[in-house]
């Protein structure tokens, strides 16, 4: 059996698990929210007082979710906040490792209206080129994670000079497909672009049924450190685990467009 | 902090932080100008020295930019002055040692300020010497005899309680490069093992010369792989001297050391074993293997498991912590278990079966910490 290669990048699929020396870079990641009008549709889980819960709101939980995690796995990565309407601007700059800054950036993240109609993320890629220069100065590496929100719109940018400095994931939340809309050209739109950009593997996930547990589990996904990753379907083909009494070898995926196996 | 210098500064300045061999510090900036209040020409250089730091302010001034920056040291150390102004050693033009150290000063030269500085400190070192051979103390003058041939020692008086004078020494242990033994080694700088002995000077007529204080220090980052608290000092017998005891000491902290490097790799193997049962990792420490963080499940509830080594692994058993990506406390703070450590273990296990007993005893530790969750939620 082929030794697999764990910690290098796109390595390590169908063999077993090898974890080699070798640099760990920490990181600095920025969110970019999309604060257009569709993030204020409900999802279908309420909140724990019955309330209705907007996709912006389930948003910045899993932001918190994240953030927390990421610092209880090292305490030295860090955070900064950005918004994309109709074009991509700063919310919070200043990298920062601190859980209040992340939380009072969240305080101050609102949704626009009317919908924006465009989505130009070319700004995007511009100012985490410019990061992803001091980063690499400070021995730490860039991430954009791009949370979207629109069923209809495809995300638009002129064609960056492309050199791969950053790495960048995908949470896309959309409505059902329907007459109406195309998410699935939205997502075929997301998957391109991130394979456009991204230096190390990227990783894109879906959620279509508004379930706010599903949302904070890609999340959790999304904590993978982009140095360690091997390809999105074998991630997904292989965690997470069930934590069950003589574990079978099961299958749960919930990636790019194919149906859970089973009976979880 | 550093733009608000004017640029022949700040590139010294950088330079210097850069390029010293050992980590030095800014802790205070300000101007001395009135006029300028806003550009800054002074600041606090805090510098390592003897296993402790010294303070030194460094006075640049903006009206006289060509001129050398002025150097004010600790308050403890007004003779230091004196010092400089003695000739040096071997000086054959008889300036002063502190002429020499402020010669070839040239602004635009960046690297002029830590050559300064390197120059300042050696003759700081020296100047500790010297105070110490003042010392009328037979077994002072003895021990620095026997030990000054040992690359790396300083030394420093300092005041003890009652305000005794008590001579400190920083002896640099091992003279093994612990950085190449570690592969892909993040550290910076070279990670070395201290000793550090303060000796009471002897009063006159005093009973029997009572033994030194002794303490191991290494730099924090060491700690990933190896704690200096975990070392049983060997005891210091009556009448000994350093050149006796070091050697001793030496060699069983090269054990040791060596030891600890053998256990990455065994805590490697661990982490190993761990992925056919709990998946792949979503970050696991590839240089020290002290940390490991996986995504599980428990029927619908998703979790993350954390992993910590100690350095004592596989003596001591990982500790474990669980944590909700679906229950939150007040601030959006997910749900976190305790730290969990009390579960069957033996460190004479195989790596499998370690992971084998930590999956069977999480299956049942994973259902009472969903109920928690449930619980906690349901308190808000």
């Amino acid at each position: 059996m082929e030794r697999a290669e764990g910690a290098s990048s796109g390595g390590g699929e169908g063999a077993r698990y090898v974890l080699k020396p070798a640099p760990l870079n920490n990181e600095d990641i920025i969110f970019c929210v999309d604060v257009d009008a569709e993030s204020l549709v409900e999802m279908k889980t309420t909140g724990a007082d019955g309330k209705p819960v907007t996709r912006l709101d389930a948003i910045k939980q899993a932001i918190l979710l994240f953030v927390n995690a990421k610092l209880a796995i090292n305490p030295d990565h860090r955070f900064a906040f950005a918004t994309l309407s109709k074009s991509v601007s700063w919310l919070r700059k200043e990298f920062s490792s601190n859980v209040e800054s992340a939380i009072s950036a969240l305080r101050v993240l609102v949704a626009t209206s009317p919908p924006s109609g465009q989505a130009d993320i070319t700004n995007l890629f511009r100012l985490a080129a410019h990061e992803a220069k001091k980063s690499h100065a400070q021995d730490r590496i860039l991430r954009v994670i791009l949370i979207y929100c629109r069923s209809s719109v495809k995300p638009q940018f002129q064609s960056p000079v492309n050199q791969k400095l950053f790495t960048m994931d995908v949470m896309y939340l959309h409505d059902k497909p329907g007459p109406d809309n195309c998410p699935q050209e939205v997502y075929d739109a997301l998957v391109e672009t991130l394979e456009h950009v991204s230096e190390h593997e990227g990783y894109i996930y879906e959620n279509g049924k508004g379930l706010a547990r599903v949302l904070f589990r890609h999340m959790s996904v999304l904590l993978a450190h982009p140095q360690q990753r091997c390809s999105q379907e074998y991630m997904d083909a292989v965690i997470p685990k069930p934590l069950t009494k003589k574990a079978p070898i099961t299958e749960s995926g919930n990636g790019k467009g194919r149906s859970p196996v089973s009976s979880q | 902090m550093s733009s608000d210098f004017p640029p022949y500064i700040s590139t010294q300045l950088h330079y210097l932080l850069n390029h010293f061999p050992d980590k030095l510090k800014i802790e205070n900036v300000w101007s001395g100008s009135k006029h300028y209040s806003v550009t800054l020409d002074r600041f606090t250089l805090v510098i390592p020295y003897c296993l402790d730091t010294i303070k030194w302010d460094i006075i640049y001034n903006l009206e006289f930019p060509l001129a050398a920056p002025d150097v004010i040291f600790g308050p403890d150390d007004e003779d230091f002055h004196r010092f400089l102004m003695m000739p040096g050693e071997g000086d054959r033009d008889s300036r002063s040692r502190a002429e020499f150290a402020m010669s070839d000063w040239n602004n635009k030269d960046p690297t002029r300020l830590l050559a300064l500085i390197k120059e300042l400190r050696d003759q700081y070192a020296a100047y500790q010497r010297w105070r110490a051979g003042e010392i009328d103390d037979d077994r002072l003058k003895f021990e620095i005899s026997t030990i000054m041939t040992r690359e790396g020692i300083e030394m420093q008086i300092i005041s003890g309680a009652d305000k005794t004078e008590e001579v400190k020494f920083g002896v640099p242990l091992m003279h093994m490069n612990i950085n190449k033994l570690v592969s892909a080694c993040p550290w910076r700088h070279p990670q070395k093992i201290y000793l550090q002995v303060i000796y009471p000077v002897a009063r006159k007529y005093a009973s029997a010369p009572s033994a030194p204080r002794l303490k191991l220090m290494s730099p924090p980052e060491l700690k990933a792989l190896f704690s200096i608290d975990d070392v049983k000092l060997p005891s210091w017998l009556d009448g000994m001297c350093m050149a006796e005891y070091l050697p001793n000491l030496e060699e069983s902290l090269g054990k040791q050391v060596f030891e600890a490097v053998t256990l990455i790799d065994f805590r490697r193997s661990f982490i190993e074993a761990l992925a056919p049962l709990f998946g792949r990792p979503l970050e696991a420490d590839p240089v020290f293997c002290r940390k490991a963080t996986f995504l599980a499940t428990s029927g619908p509830f998703a979790f993350l498991v954390y992993f910590l080594l100690s350095t004592q692994f596989p003596k001591q058993q990982p500790v474990l912590m669980l944590q909700s990506t679906q229950h939150f406390q007040s601030q959006g703070v997910p749900i976190k278990s305790a730290l969990l450590s009390d579960y069957p273990w033996s460190p004479r296990w195989e790596v499998s079966q370690m992971a084998e007993r930590i999956f069977e005893f999480l299956v049942d530790e994973a259902l009472n910490f969903k109920r928690y969750c449930n619980e906690s939620q349901l308190q808000h």
